[in-house]
């Protein structure tokens, strides 16, 4: 409680100039030269992609793209129309999924299960999962919902991506319910309202849009996967079956196809898709970015 | 220290009914025993000051009373606490109806991401379904009674997370004598506020004790004199004194009760 004050102003023993020596100072720079070329280098890759993206793909991208299907071998033209719509039905599918198991289970760890061994098991295991080979999920899904049916389909597909975006989702909501300060929680319960309410209408509020973001990330992230497709959605140049049975055209499978055909259409076609699908992505990243700084 | 304390002559009741009784109140953080065999009774209608140095228990104390610890599993209490002839700390009071009937305001505010309305309308709502025009006028009667009416009647529908610091603890207030509770308790409310703010949260703590049961706990001595009429001093665990609050301030009986409140330790 007490205040301390100088009585006088004196010089500090070891007070010279000149302690910073320079080599000191030149090791210094080196080091901010290193971190800032290796920065420009890990740019200038993204930005050589996306340029070759743009300068290649553009010149396949015209309204034929968006209003004819993917043209069959050897024939003229075409465009990428059944690709686009089957990727979004297959995006969505997959996101519809993912979010109610995403959304419960991060709640399930941020609300309920903390810090307890099951939490932590479950944590460990979601960590796998995010990193798991997506060609290995196409085969599971493979196993379980085509062999089973006897043949490929959409909905096999929407699983397969569902299974990659849950463990994304399960990340982003966990970690955006731990954000909300531990006091709202208990104003929620100093007013009587059990956890439940307390989840629902105060913490999952608060961490809105957080979560979106999560979401957008997850779908954004499943819209470019091409392996887990492969074994369940397969592809193929025809609309597909209201239905969804019997195969789904879709963007990254025909880019695959596509890409390694000895025919100049198809290779154009790919560029062009891969611009599609590169923009939407970067499109739906600036939307959960604008969403986030929306919301502080 | 001591004599710059204003005491307001508070008008005490000694014959009030003991609206809160605290027996042999034992209290644990895991294996670390917070608080020893407390004794204590909180009258009805009156406030009681919980004051001590950092770490001496009286905000656990407080938070014991709405079982908010038992929010915690390795918190736990054991002794009793009785309300309306219920140990509340026993199996045998549901926890989520003790706490519609003790409100508690904590340290920073916390307002709800919701509109001022519904935060106002938030513990009406958990157990009453009253009307739409009910619910209307007990909204505009929490707010005129918190003293914030005035402030925000022409933005109900906007957030209450965009008003001030000062205007969201009085909205936390409000939300909590809406649900209309039977004991309000206060976690340090003004220690996150300005002067101004903090001078209008004590005017309406003055105007609530005449309807309410207010227990506060408080680092400031100075507001523990202006606004209690009982006072409840605590050290290392353990209720050192407890005495009307003229008694604490100004002729305390213990020693360490003294040397606290004139400011030789704490």
């Amino acid at each position: 409680m007490s205040m301390t004050t100088p009585s006088t102003v004196r010089a500090l023993p070891h007070a010279e100039w000149g302690r910073v020596r320079q080599s000191r100072r030149t090791a210094d720079r080196m080091m901010r030269l290193t971190a800032a070329g290796f920065t420009f280098i890990a740019i200038f890759v993204l930005f050589w992609i996306l340029g070759m993206l743009i300068v290649k793909g553009i010149g396949g991208l015209s309204v034929a793209t968006f209003t004819q299907i993917t043209p069959g071998p050897g024939s003229e033209g075409g465009g990428l129309a059944n690709a686009i719509v089957g990727s979004i039905v297959l995006t969505f599918l997959g996101i519809v999924v993912a979010t109610p198991v995403g959304v419960l289970a991060g709640t399930y760890l941020a609300e309920y299960g903390k810090t307890s061994k099951l939490a932590n098991l479950i944590r460990f295991i979601n960590d796998i999962l995010l990193s798991a080979p997506s060609i290995l999920i196409g085969l599971f899904v493979y196993v379980i919902l085509v062999e089973p049916f006897r043949g490929y389909s959409g909905w096999a597909g929407g699983v397969a991506l569902g299974i990659i975006a849950i463990p994304v989702i399960v990340r982003t909501t966990e970690d955006m319910l731990r954000l909300v300060p531990g006091p709202l929680r208990e104003a929620g319960a100093a007013l009587g309202a059990p956890p439940s309410v307390v989840i629902t209408s105060i913490t999952w509020r608060a961490a809105k849009s957080g979560m979106v973001t999560g979401i957008l990330l997850a779908l954004a992230r499943i819209a470019g996967e091409t392996a887990p497709l492969i074994f369940t959605a397969l592809n193929n140049n025809f609309w597909f079956s209201p239905t969804l049975a019997g195969g789904v055209s879709n963007l990254p499978v025909t880019i695959y196809q596509f890409a390694s055909a000895p025919y100049e259409n198809w290779q154009q076609l790919a560029w062009a898709g891969s611009l599609i699908i590169t923009m939407s992505i970067l499109l739906l990243s600036l939307i959960a970015r604008r969403i986030v700084r929306g919301s502080k | 220290m001591l004599s710059t304390l204003e005491l307001s002559p508070q008008t005490l009741d000694a014959d009030a009914p003991v609206r809160i009784a605290v027996k042999n109140l034992d209290f644990y953080y895991g294996e670390h025993k917070a608080l020893k065999s407390i004794n204590l009774d909180f009258r009805d209608r009156h406030v009681t000051a919980l004051i001590g140095p950092s770490g001496c228990g009286k905000s656990t104390l407080l938070r014991i009373f709405n079982r908010i610890y038992s929010l915690y599993p390795e918190q736990r209490a054991t002794g009793e606490v009785m309300l309306d002839g219920r140990n509340v700390i026993s199996n045998e009071v549901d926890v989520n109806e003790l706490r519609s009937r003790i409100g508690m305001v904590f340290q920073k505010p916390t307002p709800f991401p919701m509109s001022i309305y519904d935060n106002v309308a938030f513990g009406i709502r958990l157990y009453e379904k009253p009307p739409k025009s009910e619910l209307d006028d007990r909204v505009e009667g929490a707010l005129r009674r918190s003293a914030l009416w005035d402030e925000v009647k022409d933005k109900l529908k906007s957030s209450g997370m965009g008003l001030s610091g000062g205007q969201q603890q009085r909205l936390c207030i409000a939300r909590t004598i809406a649900q209309k509770p039977e004991v309000i308790l206060f976690d340090e409310p003004t220690s996150a506020l300005d002067p101004i703010s903090t001078g209008k949260v004590e005017d309406l703590l003055e105007q609530l004790k005449s309807d309410f049961t207010i227990v506060i706990v408080t680092h400031n001595m100075q507001q523990a004199a202006r606004i209690s009429q009982y006072t409840a001093f605590m050290y290392l665990g353990e209720v050192i004194e407890f005495a009307p609050t003229n008694t604490i301030f100004m002729n305390p009986h213990k020693k360490q009760t003294q040397d606290y409140v004139t400011g030789r330790f704490g």
